[in-house]
């Protein structure tokens, strides 16, 4: 149960990844990109598609992360460098966690604290990690017809409030407008580093690295399209609308009839982002296990303690969220694009140099 | 142990010893021709008429030599055989099978004349069908497995008889297609049963604790099924079946969670009629564990997921009510609970009046005097009626039900996302017999669709299900 199919990979990419981008990411690209906000994020989904590219590809050579960094570089700097990564995936697990504890108090209750009801998750991910990465493939197959159901739930009742001529005129926002949004956006786009602790457990099959390019950039119309249609009915306004896809379908004409029927695909989605949130936790236990050795009770005791730290951030920036959002966005976004964008593309590199390029 | 010794008095003396129960009988008699013969059985459990019939009868007028090979000949039982040590031939006294002894024996003789004790081959009560095959198996391992045999004409059936319990001995047949079923399977199986070291088997539902994967598990591991015709259609595509001597409930391996949703009849109507009743049943199973629970928790955090009208509805009704929506939805649950546990239990007249007494008066008295609200009644009933559109796994869906409650009534709508999330990641990650009890959906097969929620023509399932690992994978040519 420790192997990932290449279908449960296309799932990820194609259902389950554009699934993070919709609650706080449409909000800030409206912030800095205003009505050019499908620009910017047309190139985080590029650039995302190449590096998952690279790491599908390198995917072939059937090593675990640090089997490709100790064959490269000796023992010594394969466990650094798989610590480091490990690292960067647990700082990287942060936004998204406090991002949905932020929905999660918003949207889903009017009068319990945010403690008594985001608290459970930690309960959730600290079982979630403890589990074999084999495990989350097959969560895949259960969630991507929920995150089908629940996308495209939304798409259909917000689309009719739409007005799609407010994108226009393209361009309006100029080079700064794009820059300054695509800057903020990148930490939100680190799909391609959940895959590399996963290196060694996919099955890899003839060119998986395009197809899953390609479903990569299939989820990605999907988020275009949801934020087409977000700030098509938002408009100006849009800044101000944090929680996304919460708010995009409630102006549906049945919701009078019906009530809020609209929250049968939010509870889908939501379910969907709880597993989505745990990834870059999972992913930094993996790394630390390959660096370490695999002991019996090691990826339970590290999945309580990193999910015990992150249950402590989440308490002590309770209320400094705006602060914690301008330092990742803002002052140390580069680390994104190093280790998702750059890492991919130069462990591929490396291998091409090494004379072992294989092809998709 | 030790063997007979062929001196009658001293063998006689041995079995006693060994069975000093007050049931345990000897019959002493002697042929016309002076050779002394004892008759050694379990009073209760060995019939005496065939005894009389088949051994006591024939040997009065026993004129032949003292070897067991001489007097077999002249027994008119269909079912002899011959055993030395007093270990076997305790064991087969104890089995309802009498034990014939003489002066001079080289080995004792052992008679098949067991009386057997069995009701009539019925309609399980819990999977009735309206077409279809209706006999159920019934206590006896011997006539379950002529109930098998009789729907498979083949050498390629196998039963495998294995002894579990120390001291009840009981007898399980393992039963398999030879060339269909994985060979690994039946192994594993067989292994599995000789590793348990327990004293007594009452029920097939004691193994399924030691074939489970998980013997902890709130998630059922082990298919069961009262039907032969299920049971043999399981077989045939390749599972292993198990029938345990004493309990009307066979077991099949590996088992998937979507078995419980499908029915003997699906097999028997049109496919679209089958997939309409299957999607049905998960629908009716999801709405009778979620909807309670969603209830709760709109009333108490999110009153927005009620309709206005039906908003105002619930508002005029709940008004009076001195208990919080939780706290009223779980007595509702409770009482619910409590009348379906003493309804099975209680004799079949004063149940007629139990169900009076829940309907008027803890349904209706208790609305009228505002102890709970009309809307709780009607969830709560809506979601007792759906627990019961997947029976087999009433067990589970009603502990999940009562844990989203209480989920939903503390941590509210989220607190469903996330058991929910545990619910699947739990069973996602459940595998026994090398099967993953969600499959087909996950891990995702699509050839094994085909026969899941929905159901295609029986000509479009040429193939035994991908997941089984069937050596012989076509079943129509």
């Amino acid at each position: 149960m420790n192997k990932i199919s290449a279908r449960q990979i296309y799932f990820f990419l194609a259902c389950v990844a554009p699934v993070g981008k919709l609650i706080l990411l449409p909000a800030q690209l409206a912030n800095f990109s205003k009505n050019d906000l499908l620009f910017p994020l047309l190139a985080h989904i590029l650039l995302q598609a190449a590096a998952v590219f690279c790491v599908l590809l390198l995917s072939k050579k059937g090593q675990t992360l640090y089997d490709l960094m100790e064959n490269a570089f000796g023992k010594i700097a394969a466990k650094i460098l798989a610590g480091v990564f490990a690292l960067f995936l647990l700082f990287a697990a942060l936004l998204p966690i406090l991002e949905q504890k932020l929905f999660v108090q918003n949207v889903f209750y009017d009068t319990l604290p945010t403690v008594v009801s985001f608290s459970p998750y930690f309960l959730f991910a600290a079982f979630l990690c403890a589990k074999p990465l084999g495990g989350f493939g097959r969560t895949w197959d259960i969630l991507a017809p929920l995150a089908i159901v629940g996308l495209a739930g939304i798409l259909l009742l917000s689309a009719p409030s739409a007005d799609f001529g407010a994108l226009a005129p393209a361009g309006a926002a100029g080079g700064a407008g794009f820059l300054q949004g695509a800057r903020s956006g990148f930490a939100w786009f680190y799909d391609a580093a959940l895959l590399i602790p996963m290196l060694g457990h996919i099955e890899y099959r003839e060119g998986m690295a395009w197809k899953g390019a390609l479903f990569y950039l299939l989820g990605g119309a999907f988020v275009l399209l949801f934020f087409a249609t977000f700030y098509g009915i938002f408009q100006e306004t849009a800044v101000n609308q944090l929680f996304a896809f919460s708010a995009t379908s409630k102006y549906y004409e049945g919701v009078t009839t019906l009530g809020r029927i609209d929250y049968v695909f939010i509870y889908a989605l939501a379910l969907v982002m709880a597993f989505y949130c745990a990834l870059p936790v999972q992913g930094s236990i993996e790394c630390t296990l390959q660096a370490c050795g695999r002991k019996k009770y090691l990826p339970t005791v590290l999945g309580i303690l990193l999910s015990a730290v992150l249950f402590a951030l989440s308490l002590i920036l309770d209320y400094k969220f705006a602060d914690v959002l301008q330092a990742i966005s803002g002052t140390v976004f580069w680390l994104f694009p190093v280790f998702c964008l750059a890492v991919p593309a130069l462990m591929l590199l490396f291998l091409i140099k090494g004379g072992r390029r294989e092809t998709a | 142990m030790k063997n007979i010794s062929g001196k009658l008095k001293s063998d006689l003396k041995e079995l006693k010893k060994l069975l000093p129960a007050e049931d345990i009988l000897t019959f002493e008699f002697s042929s016309e021709r002076g050779l002394e013969f004892a008759l050694v059985y379990a009073d209760p459990i060995s019939d005496k008429e065939l005894l009389g019939e088949q051994v006591i009868k024939p040997l009065i007028k026993y004129e032949g030599e003292k070897k067991a090979k001489d007097i077999g000949e002249k027994l008119a039982s269909p079912e002899l055989r011959t055993e030395k040590s007093f270990e076997k031939l305790t064991a087969e006294i104890l089995a309802g099978n009498p034990v014939l002894l003489w002066e001079g024996a080289d080995e004792a003789i052992v008679a098949g004349t067991k009386k057997v004790f069995v009701r009539a081959i019925a309609e399980p009560s819990t999977d009735v069908v309206v077409k279809g095959p209706r006999e159920g198996f019934i206590e006896d391992v011997k006539i379950n497995t002529s109930l098998v045999r009789r729907r498979f004409k083949t050498g390629e059936l196998k039963m495998d008889m294995v002894e579990v319990g120390r001291r009840s001995k009981t007898v399980v047949a393992v039963c398999y297609l030879d060339g269909i079923s994985k060979p690994a399977a039946v192994e594993e199986v067989k292994k599995k049963l000789n590793s348990i070291d327990i004293d007594y088997v009452p029920d097939s539902s004691y193994l399924t604790h030691f074939l489970a994967s998980r013997p902890f598990s709130l998630v059922k591991q082990v298919g069961t099924t009262e039907k032969p015709d299920i049971f043999c259609a399981k077989i045939a595509e390749g599972r292993v079946g198990l029938l345990v001597d004493g309990s009307p409930i066979a077991l099949t391996v590996p088992y998937l969670l979507i078995e419980d949703f499908q029915s003997s009849e699906d097999y028997f109507v049109p496919p679209y009629r089958a997939t309409f009743t299957r999607l049905l049943r998960l629908f009716a199973l999801i709405v009778a564990i979620y909807l309670p629970a969603f209830y709760v928790a709109a009333q108490l955090f999110k009153l927005q997921l009620f309709p206005v009208k039906l908003l105002l509805t619930i508002a005029g009704s709940i008004r009076d009510i001195p208990f919080s929506p939780s706290l009223e939805m779980l007595l509702v649950l409770l009482v619910l609970e409590v009348l379906n546990e003493a309804s099975i239990r209680m004799p079949k007249y004063v149940g007629m009046a139990l169900s009076v007494v829940g309907a008027l008066v803890l349904g209706e008295t208790a609305v009228s005097a505002g102890f709970v609200s009309t809307p709780a009644i009607i969830i709560i009933a809506f979601s007792g009626i759906g627990l019961y559109a997947v029976p087999n796994l009433i067990e589970q869906t009603s502990v999940l039900r009562l844990v989203m409650l209480l989920v939903a009534g503390s941590v509210g709508t989220y607190g469903i996302v996330l058991v929910t999330a545990f619910v699947i990641l739990y069973l996602v990650t459940t595998e026994n017999f090398g099967a993953p009890l969600v499959a087909p959906f996950s891990p995702f097969v699509a050839h094994d669709l085909r026969d899941s929620l929905v159901k295609y023509n029986l000509g479009s399932l040429p193939t035994r299900p991908e997941l089984l690992k069937s050596p012989n994978k076509r079943r129509l040519k």
